[in-house]
């Protein structure tokens, strides 16, 4: 699933060990607002798994934002897959962000396209030639067994199917680093359980992901390192530590 | 970019109606041109001789002399004396029909067509008359050709400044729509960052979009134009009105062909100025 190669300046060329997110005394305050997240500093590596988690209102949606490039720090420095990016120039953004899958709390489709559309675009903003991911894409759809709703738009789909739509979309472009903002708020257990079964059979191919999440059972059932959020702050827990 | 994003049908009709405009600006452009381009191309080669006298017979003796003159110089095509009706009937808007007293000494017109050599140095010509027939003078239009050239030019000028300024106006409403259109879809440009479009990419869609709508819009206008257009020059030649002072022009397949401008350069337009507008719009705000 991962990208390989030498294209981060971070690489340990015998551990493949690639520096993938780095945050540094990283603070950040939306305009004319006290600081949402203070002094944050953390590291994800290829491969490496994080629940992201805390109350609400804690930063949680914030930090993943830094991550996605939606924001820049305010203070601090922040990498990505190896380069500086708290200063670099937004010509360079496109290029990272099509490295990054994300799973929107509110799934952020696009009411105009259909479900297959929806999950295409990533190709299609990068270019890819529409043969080239066509079977993708549907085998993704047939996959979160949406394949008899490619055509459907999403107001005509429930939540669960919106998530899995979003979640689709998040993948097809197979990404290094996956975020998932409550990927499992909206479907049902079992749905559920297969969504997070597939974030780690991804991350074991080598993607970086974190879920930022609320449900302390599926936090404590898969056992994998926490990022706990509290008020701005963030503290690192080890897996099995618990929420 | 949905189909509304970019204001859809209120921006196809209002493309509509620039182009509806630019048309007939074009199409005033071009018919003053043609027109003036048949006055002064007849004007070039004519000469009006006329012949004034105290009686009809010194009109007549002069007429003759300056028509065996005429006859004689090289460069004359032809020279024809008109009639005295035909004379009488070139003063019926002023004098009416029948009011023409046959003691009334009318000067005689002599119709010329001469090569434009001897139209550009008439001197030798004017010599000749005026020692042969002194009651015969030259016109070569001179007077008039200048000022109906300049009228010409002016209405040329006035045409185009009209097309420019409705093209002008296209900008201006491309400009409005894509930054109210990127504004109504701030969502969709956001989530299209996100997922690693370029700037470039969201200026594509809405350049493509804008020139869909503009192709729309302009060969809708561009149709009723036309309409327009055919419907004038009809009723102008119908007899309906008084149209004698109106040049003979038609709506010729060259014409039309030069109308086809019209479209293709409000597409151009609307979509480069909607591109332009984006870049700028991302650039400052995302």
């Amino acid at each position: 699933m991962a990208h390989n190669g030498n294209r981060s300046t971070q690489v340990n060329c015998k551990g493949i060990e690639i520096l993938i997110v780095g945050f540094e005394n990283v603070a950040f305050a939306y305009e004319d607002e006290p600081e949402t997240l203070n002094d944050v500093n953390f590291s994800l590596r290829e491969g490496e798994f994080r629940f992201l988690t805390g109350p609400s209102g804690a930063g949680k949606t914030t930090l993943l934002k830094l991550i996605y490039l939606a924001q820049r720090p305010t203070e601090g420095r922040m990498t990505l897959f190896g380069g500086d990016v708290t200063t670099a120039p937004r010509d360079a953004l496109p290029a990272l962000r099509r490295r990054i899958g994300v799973v929107f709390q509110e799934f952020r489709l696009l009411d105009h396209l259909t479900a297959f559309e929806n999950v295409a675009l990533p190709m299609k903003v990068a270019g890819v030639n529409q043969n080239k991911y066509r079977e993708d894409v549907r085998e993704l759809l047939n996959w979160v067994g949406l394949g008899h709703r490619l055509e459907a738009k999403p107001p005509t789909l429930s939540g669960g199917e919106k998530q899995r739509v979003a979640l689709a979309r998040a993948l097809v472009s197979k990404p290094d680093l996956i975020l998932a903002d409550e990927p499992t708020g909206n479907v049902d257990p079992a749905m559920g359980e297969r969504i997070m079964k597939l974030f780690i059979e991804l991350n074991k191919l080598g993607a970086a992901v974190i879920v930022a999440t609320h449900d302390h059972n599926l936090v404590k059932t898969l056992g994998k390192p926490i990022l706990k959020l509290t008020a701005g702050r963030l503290c690192e827990e080890p897996a099995g530590a618990g929420v | 970019m949905p189909e509304a994003g970019a204001g859809g049908a209120p921006l196809t009709a209002v493309i509509g109606a620039i182009s509806f405009l630019a048309a007939i600006a074009l199409a005033g452009f071009i018919l003053i041109s043609l027109a003036a381009g048949e006055w002064t191309s007849e004007l070039k080669t004519a000469l009006t001789i006329q012949v004034k006298g105290s009686s009809a017979q010194a009109i007549e003796e002069d007429t003759q002399e300056a028509l065996r003159i005429l006859n004689s110089t090289e460069g004359v095509i032809t020279a024809n004396a008109m009639t005295s009706e035909e004379t009488a009937r070139l003063l019926e808007p002023w004098l009416g029909r029948g009011n023409i007293s046959d003691y009334l000494s009318i000067p005689a017109i002599i119709e010329v067509k001469a090569t434009p050599a001897l139209r550009r140095d008439l001197g030798l010509l004017r010599t000749r008359l005026a020692a042969a027939a002194p009651g015969a003078t030259v016109d070569d239009h001179g007077a008039w050709h200048s000022r109906l050239s300049a009228a010409a030019r002016s209405g040329q000028a006035l045409a185009f400044a009209v097309f420019l300024l409705v093209m002008g106006a296209a900008c201006a409403i491309s400009v409005f729509a894509a930054r109210a259109g990127l504004a109504a879809n701030h969502e969709i440009v956001s989530l299209l960052h996100l997922v690693g479009a370029t700037d470039d990419f969201i200026a594509n869609e809405v350049q493509r979009r804008f020139f869909i709508l503009g192709l729309r819009g302009s060969m809708a206008g561009l149709f009723a134009a036309l309409i327009a257009l055919g419907a004038a020059l009809l009723i102008t030649r119908t007899g309906a009105t008084e149209s004698f002072f109106l040049p003979n022009v038609n709506l010729t397949g060259g014409v039309v062909f030069w109308l086809l401008v019209v479209p293709i350069i409000t597409c151009l337009v609307t979509a480069a100025t909607a591109r332009m507008t984006v870049l700028k719009t991302l650039r400052r705000q995302y």
